[in-house]
């Protein structure tokens, strides 16, 4: 029992709670030689609560870093100058600065960004030209990325802001063909990349590696239909079935992949496909909603699996089923008809 | 939407004049809505496979999107016959 509360009270000693906006200034300034990690938490969110578990552990690893957690909505002050909108969010500082934030409970991720932290503390101050090279080849990979780049808050699927939003239904409208960063996701690309390109705010649209500019400019280039030259086009749909059909001289589009089929059907057909021992290649039809609605179109066909030979429709698996038991299904597969 | 095997069987019969048609609720064997059909038509006559689902799945266009595992075996009246007799 008193080794147990010995352990409780070193954990306890190890996560720091802080209770007001003083104390917290107060742990800047003395924290100011090493890493401090910030939990921003709420005793009613269970992920929160897990999250506290994670940071436990890490301080246990960690013992030189300082790991504080500070309910959100008790410090108001604090919570509202660095914007915390949802809990669990982590703020890393060095230097009594912000250096990094992680958005949501994801423990690889905190546990990664703690590291790198950790790691990076160890370079000499000489070096900071040096890591800021480095950040700076980095940023300019990240910018050419794809012919179009989008550096958002969230993603496409799920902006976690207005503007990221518009900007986002802007692009699918004119059809344009982009990747996106969640700047969220990293806090090092979320400030350089403000410094790279001379520009404050997100979202930020880059072509070629070249910034355009956010969403102002995006809504005025629509405006003056220079959107749609400026930028690149996604594939018209049938062009992209036609070259998805094409992929693999034998194309399975099913529900799952080789490794783990997800519905019945699919994982009957790839029984049969695998005991032929021809080569074939597969499409994860629920990974792409597009292709699954679009090639229900394109080939006249409702359900799926769908297996095609060199872009032509054979059937589902009733019809592999007959030609494999009427001995036709091997010359298909080989394209000897 | 109506999803019985009666209704389907009789939707078959007659948008595809044929001769025979069995319709198997298999919901049970899974845990949503399921249908195996077969049927027998002359208007497979002459056609491969594919074109012969294609007849079956034109048939029941509006329901098969409400349908979540569908099974279909298509037959000509010769085909039938044969069969049968073995």
């Amino acid at each position: 029992m008193a080794a147990g509360a010995a352990e409780a009270a070193e954990a306890a000693v190890a996560v720091v709670e802080v209770g007001s906006a003083r104390q917290f200034e107060e742990l800047l300034r003395l924290k100011t030689k090493s890493l401090l990690v910030v939990h921003f938490w709420a005793p009613w969110a269970p992920q929160c609560v897990q999250m506290n578990d994670v940071m436990a552990e890490l301080a246990k690893e960690h013992p030189h870093v300082s790991f504080v957690k500070l309910e959100a909505e008790a410090v108001p002050e604090v919570s509202e100058k660095y914007e915390i909108s949802s809990v669990p969010t982590f703020l890393f500082f060095k230097n009594s600065q912000k250096v990094d934030r992680l958005d949501g409970a994801h423990a690889p991720e905190l546990t990664k960004k703690v590291q790198r932290h950790v790691s990076s503390g160890s370079f000499p101050p000489s070096t900071n030209e040096h890591v800021k090279e480095d950040l700076n080849l980095r940023l300019k990979k990240l910018t050419h990325a794809a012919p179009c780049m989008l550096f958002m808050k969230g993603t496409p699927q799920e902006p976690r802001c207005g503007f990221s939003k518009q900007m986002v239904e802007i692009l699918h409208k004119h059809n344009i063909q982009f990747s996106s960063f969640d700047i969220f996701s990293d806090e090092e690309v979320r400030q350089g990349l403000k410094t790279y390109s001379n520009w404050p705010t997100y979202p930020q649209l880059y072509v070629s590696g070249e910034l355009i500019g956010g969403l102002d400019i995006i809504k005025e280039l629509e405006a003056s239909e220079e959107l749609d030259t400026i930028c690149p086009k996604a594939p018209k749909l049938e062009e992209r079935l036609k070259v998805l059909t094409n992929k693999a001289s034998v194309m399975l589009f099913m529900k799952g992949n080789k490794q783990e089929a997800k519905c019945g059907f699919s994982k009957q057909i790839l029984e049969i496909l695998n005991s032929t021992g021809v080569e074939y290649e597969t499409f994860d039809i629920l990974e792409d909603e597009e292709v699954r609605q679009g090639l229900k179109t394109f080939s006249n066909w409702p359900t799926y699996p769908q297996l095609y030979v060199r872009g032509d429709l054979v059937g589902g698996l009733d019809i592999v089923k007959e030609l494999k038991d009427n001995g036709e299904l091997l010359p298909i597969l080989k394209g000897e008809n | 939407m109506e999803l019985s095997a009666d209704y389907l069987r009789e939707k078959l019969r007659q948008d595809l004049e044929a001769e025979h048609v069995e319709v198997e609720d298999t919901t049970l064997n899974r845990c949503a809505t399921s249908f195996r059909v077969l049927v027998v038509s002359a208007k497979f006559e002459g056609k491969p496979l594919l074109q012969r689902h294609r007849l079956v799945n034109e048939c029941l266009a509006e329901e098969l999107p409400h349908i979540h595992a569908f099974e279909q075996k298509t037959l000509t009246p010769e085909q039938w016959t044969r069969q049968r007799q073995e």
